[in-house]
C-alpha cells in the first residue's frame, strides 16, 4: 500500500475548462396533468459527441485532501496485483470525484454518501491513531480499513459499512471498464472477426461437465 | 426540385424510410420532413470506443437514458423542448422519441420477427380485440421482401405460429454462445423449445453491405452498415434515385387541406430558427411514430374536422398499445470460471424463446389470452459500472486478490431474461391532445392515459415465474429485485418502445382510421405507415411488420399515382 500522496491524473487546464462550463435551469410545470419535460441539468447535454467523447463538463467536488482519501481506499480495494496495475494508476479516484460531482440524479444520490464515507475514514484515523489516513503504518490503515469490509452488527458502523460498499462498487466498475481491467477479468471481445467461431471445446467440456451434474 | 412535390413523407424512421425506399423507386419526387437532425453513421458511430473513453463510463443518465454511447441522439424518455404529459389518475406511461435521421432505427435491437397468422385474427382466436383487415398470408410476400432487402438471421423451424421465411430469405444465424447453449438445454428440460434469433444483422455481405464483424453493440449504430438502419439502408439508395429531397430539424404538425378536402401539404416549424413553413404535395404520408402521427392528426383542426383530421368517429389515438415486458436475472454456479472466450458474437442474443403455450391456451389452461417470447443477455460482453452492482452481492466485500480473484468467477456468470407479450387493446389506453400543455413553439402536446388490465398482469406474473424455472434448473440463484406479483413485475406502458395501434388500419371506416394500406378513409391521398396503423401488437418486436406494412401501402400508392388516382 502506497505511502506517496496522489496525483490527480487530470491536468490543470482540463480543470479550468470544467470551471468553465456549468450551467443550471429551471423545471416546467403547471397543469391538472404530470408533465414530463426535459430539464437542461448541467450534464453532457442530449447530443455528445460519441466517437471522441470530450471529458464530462461539471467541475469537480472533491478537494484534495478528500482525494487523498479516495485514493488510499482506491488501492486498498484494488492494489497493483502481479499481473495488473493499481486502482490508482488508471485514475479510478478521478473517476470517482467525476462520478459524485455529476449533476444527474444517481449521482447526486451517491454524493453525501461518499463525501460523509471519507470524511469518517479521515475522523477515524484521527481518533484511534492521531494521524491521518497517508501517514498512518501500512497495518493500522489496513486494520482500520479492513473494519469497513464486513457487514456490522453495531450500529455506528451502519453508515461507514454503507459507504465503502458503494465506494467499492465504484472502484470496481472504473476498474475493470478499462483495457488494463478487461485484461485482468478475462473480457476478450472488441476485436474484429471475420466469423464468429462460437465457444471452443474447452468451454464446450466446460458446460458439458456442469450440465451434467445438473442432470441435463 | 420544386413544388409540389409527388409525396411528403412525415419521418424518416422504419415507416418514413421504406416509404422514400420505394416511392422514389417508382419515380415519385418525394420530401421527407424529420424532426430531427441530420445524421451520418459512417462519421458518427462509436465503433469500439470503451467505457472508459466516456463520461462516468458511458453509464445511462437522464441526457443518454440507454448509455452514452446509445445511438440516439436529443431524445429519450424526454425531448429537449417537447413535454408530454399524463393524465390524472393514469397508470405511468414513458414516450421514447429520438430527434435524429432514421429515428429509432439507428438504435433499435433489431430482433425481426415475423408476425404469424393467428396474430392477425386475434378476435377470430379468443374474442378479443380486433381482426385485422389482412391475413398472414396476404403479408407474407412483403415480410418475403424485407428480409431480402435489410438482411435477417434466422432459420425455419416449424414452430406454431412462428412463420419460416422461404428459402433464400433469411441469412444463416450465428452459433450460440456458451451461456446461449446452456440456457437452451435449461429450457429444453422444461419442454420448452428454443429457436434461432431473427435479428436484422448480416452474416454473409448483401447489396454492398459488410458482414457483421462481432464488435461493437447495435445499440450505438454501426459505421460499416452490418445492422439494419434506415439511414444505412434505405435512404442511401432513396436518394441515388435523384428523387428524394431531406429537410431536418422540420417538425410537422399539421396537415392542409384543400377545398376538395384532400391533403394539399403539411405546415412544419423549424426546431432550429422557429420559423413555421407550409410545403405543397399531392400526397402525404405520416411515419413519424405511431403518437407522433397520431398528435399531427389531432392537431390539424378544420372545419369538417373540429375534433382533428381522420377522427369523425373519435379513434385516432385509440388502441394505444405496447409489449408486455419483466424480467429477472440469475446468476450460475455453473457458468463460473468459464476459460475466457469472445463473447460479443452480434451484440444481440443468438437465441430467443418462441411463445410455446399455444395449446395450453386455446383450452383455456392458463390465466391470460396471448403469449410472450422470451430475450436473454448475458455472456462474457463488455465490462460496465454493473459489475460493480454484480460484485455487491455479499455481506462481506473482499478486497486485493481476493477481489480480483471474485471478479474473475462472476463476470459472465448471470443471464438476463426478458418476457415481451401481446397486450389486447383496452378503452382505458389511449392518447389525446393536453388541453392546456403546448411545446416551445405553441403546438398542443400528447396526453397519455393507460390501464394494463389482467390479461397482461397474469402474463407478466407468468413471465417471471418461467424465469425462475429455468433459474432454478440450471442451478442458478435470482438475483434480488425481481416481482413475483404480475402488477409489480409489468413494464409501464411504453417502456418496451413499441407503442403501437393509434390509427389502426380495418375493413371500415366504423371501426378504423385507415384501410388495409394505410390510406386514410377520411382523406384518400393521405397514408399511415408506421405502427400506428397496426390492429394488435404480438409479442413479435414490431419493426420488422412496420417495414412489410410500409412497403406494401407505398407500393399501392405508387400504383394509384401511375393510375393518375391520387
Amino acid at each position: 500500500m502506497t505511502t506517496t500522496p496522489y496525483v490527480s491524473r487530470i491536468d490543470r487546464r482540463t480543470t479550468l475548462a470544467w470551471l468553465g462550463g456549468a450551467a443550471v435551469a429551471g423545471l416546467s410545470g403547471g397543469a391538472a396533468a404530470t408533465v414530463i419535460a426535459a430539464p437542461d441539468i448541467g450534464g453532457y447535454g442530449t447530443d455528445p459527441k460519441l466517437t471522441h467523447p470530450l471529458a464530462a463538463p461539471w467541475p469537480r467536488l472533491m478537494t484534495p485532501a478528500q482525494l487523498q482519501t479516495a485514493a488510499l481506499l482506491c488501492d486498498f480495494i484494488l492494489p497493483a496485483s502481479a499481473d495488473a496495475p493499481a486502482a490508482t494508476a488508471l485514475g479510478v479516484p478521478d473517476f470517482i470525484d467525476e462520478w459524485i460531482s455529476a449533476p444527474y440524479p444517481d449521482q447526486v444520490r451517491d454524493r453525501p454518501v461518499i463525501l460523509a464515507g471519507l470524511t469518517w475514514v479521515e475522523d477515524e484515523a484521527q481518533r484511534r491513531y492521531q494521524t491521518d489516513l497517508l501517514h498512518l503504518a501500512r497495518n493500522d490503515r489496513t486494520a482500520l480499513l479492513t473494519r469497513l469490509t464486513k457487514k456490522p452488527s453495531d450500529p455506528p458502523m451502519a453508515m461507514p459499512y454503507a459507504f465503502f460498499r458503494t465506494f467499492r462498487s465504484l472502484t470496481v466498475g472504473a476498474y475493470y471498464t478499462t483495457r488494463p481491467g478487461f485484461k485482468d477479468v478475462g473480457y476478450h471481445g472488441n476485436v474484429t472477426l471475420a466469423s464468429y467461431p462460437g465457444p471452443s471445446d474447452a468451454v464446450k467440456a466446460h458446460l458439458d461437465r456442469e450440465l451434467k451434474k445438473l442432470g441435463l | 426540385m420544386t413544388e409540389p412535390y409527388d409525396v411528403i413523407i412525415v419521418g424518416s424512421g422504419a415507416g418514413g424510410g421504406m416509404s422514400a425506399y420505394t416511392l422514389t423507386q417508382a419515380g415519385l419526387k418525394v420530401l421527407i420532413l424529420e424532426a430531427g437532425r441530420n445524421y451520418d453513421p459512417a462519421t458518427e458511430t462509436p465503433m469500439f470506443n470503451i467505457p472508459s473513453e466516456a463520461p462516468l463510463r458511458g453509464t445511462s443518465t437522464p441526457d443518454k437514458p440507454f448509455g452514452f454511447y446509445d445511438a440516439t441522439i436529443d431524445g429519450g424518455w424526454n425531448v429537449p423542448n417537447e413535454p408530454y404529459t399524463i393524465a390524472e389518475g393514469s397508470e405511468p406511461f414513458m414516450w421514447w422519441r429520438p430527434r435524429m435521421l432514421g429515428g429509432r432505427t439507428n438504435h433499435w435491437g433489431r430482433i425481426s420477427l415475423r408476425f404469424g397468422p393467428l396474430d392477425f385474427k386475434p378476435r377470430s382466436r379468443d374474442g378479443l380485440g380486433q381482426d385485422w383487415p389482412i391475413t398472414y398470408d396476404e403479408l407474407a410476400p412483403w415480410y418475403d421482401k424485407v428480409e431480402r432487402l435489410i438482411g435477417v438471421t434466422g432459420r425455419a423451424q416449424g414452430l406454431p405460429n412462428t412463420p419460416d421465411s422461404p428459402e433464400g430469405c433469411l441469412q444463416p444465424p450465428p452459433t450460440p454462445r456458451a451461456y446461449e447453449q446452456f440456457v437452451t438445454r435449461g429450457f429444453n428440460g422444461l419442454g420448452i423449445p428454443v429457436a434461432a434469433m431473427h435479428a436484422a444483422v448480416l452474416t454473409q455481405p448483401l447489396n454492398g453491405r459488410a458482414a457483421c464483424f462481432y464488435a461493437t453493440a447495435c445499440g450505438r449504430g454501426c459505421s460499416i452498415r452490418a445492422n439494419f438502419q434506415s439511414t444505412t439502408v434505405l435512404l442511401p439508395p432513396a436518394m441515388a434515385t435523384g428523387y428524394l429531397e431531406i429537410r431536418a430539424n422540420a417538425l410537422v404538425y399539421q396537415v392542409d387541406l384543400d377545398r376538395a378536402g384532400k391533403a394539399k401539404g403539411v405546415a412544419f416549424v423549424d426546431r432550429i430558427t422557429g420559423e413555421h413553413h407550409s410545403v405543397a404535395a399531392r400526397a402525404v404520408v405520416l411515419a413519424a411514430g405511431a403518437c407522433e402521427s397520431a398528435r399531427i392528426l389531432l392537431n390539424s383542426k378544420s372545419a369538417a374536422f373540429p375534433d382533428g383530421l381522420c377522427n369523425a368517429h373519435g379513434m385516432v389515438g385509440r388502441y394505444l398499445m405496447d409489449s408486455v415486458g419483466a424480467s429477472a436475472s440469475g446468476q450460475f454456479p455453473a457458468l463460473e470460471n468459464l476459460p475466457p472466450t469472445n463473447d460479443d458474437g452480434m451484440s444481440v442474443g443468438h437465441i430467443y424463446v418462441p411463445w410455446w403455450g399455444y395449446e395450453k391456451q386455446s383450452r383455456k389452461e392458463l390465466p391470460f389470452p396471448r403469449g410472450y417470447h422470451i430475450e436473454m443477455g448475458g455472456g462474457r460482453s463488455m465490462p460496465s459500472m454493473s459489475l460493480g452492482a454484480m460484485l455487491s452481492r455479499t455481506d462481506d466485500l473482499s478486497v486485493g486478490a481476493a477481489l480480483r480473484e471474485d471478479a474473475r468467477r462472476i463476470y459472465g456468470s448471470s443471464i438476463g431474461f426478458a418476457g415481451r407479450g401481446e397486450m389486447i387493446p383496452n378503452e382505458d389506453c389511449y392518447t389525446d391532445l393536453d388541453p392546456q400543455v403546448k411545446d416551445k413553439w405553441g403546438i398542443p402536446v400528447l396526453r397519455f392515459h393507460w390501464k394494463w388490465s389482467e390479461h397482461e398482469t397474469n402474463q407478466a406474473a407468468h413471465m417471471v415465474k418461467t424465469f425462475l424455472e429455468v433459474i432454478d434448473r440450471l442451478g442458478g440463484t435470482p438475483v434480488p429485485g425481481y416481482q413475483t406479483d404480475g402488477k409489480k413485475a409489468i413494464s409501464r406502458g411504453g417502456e418496451i418502445i413499441h407503442e403501437v395501434g393509434t390509427v389502426r388500419m380495418g375493413q371500415s371506416p366504423k371501426d378504423s382510421v385507415v384501410n388495409a394500406y394505410g390510406q386514410s378513409w377520411a382523406v384518400s391521398n393521405l397514408f399511415v405507415t408506421d405502427g400506428a396503423v397496426l390492429v394488435s401488437s404480438p409479442d413479435k418486436n414490431p419493426t420488422l411488420s412496420i417495414l412489410a406494412l410500409a412497403w406494401r401501402s407505398a407500393d399501392h400508392l405508387a400504383s394509384l399515382a401511375r393510375r393518375g388516382d391520387l
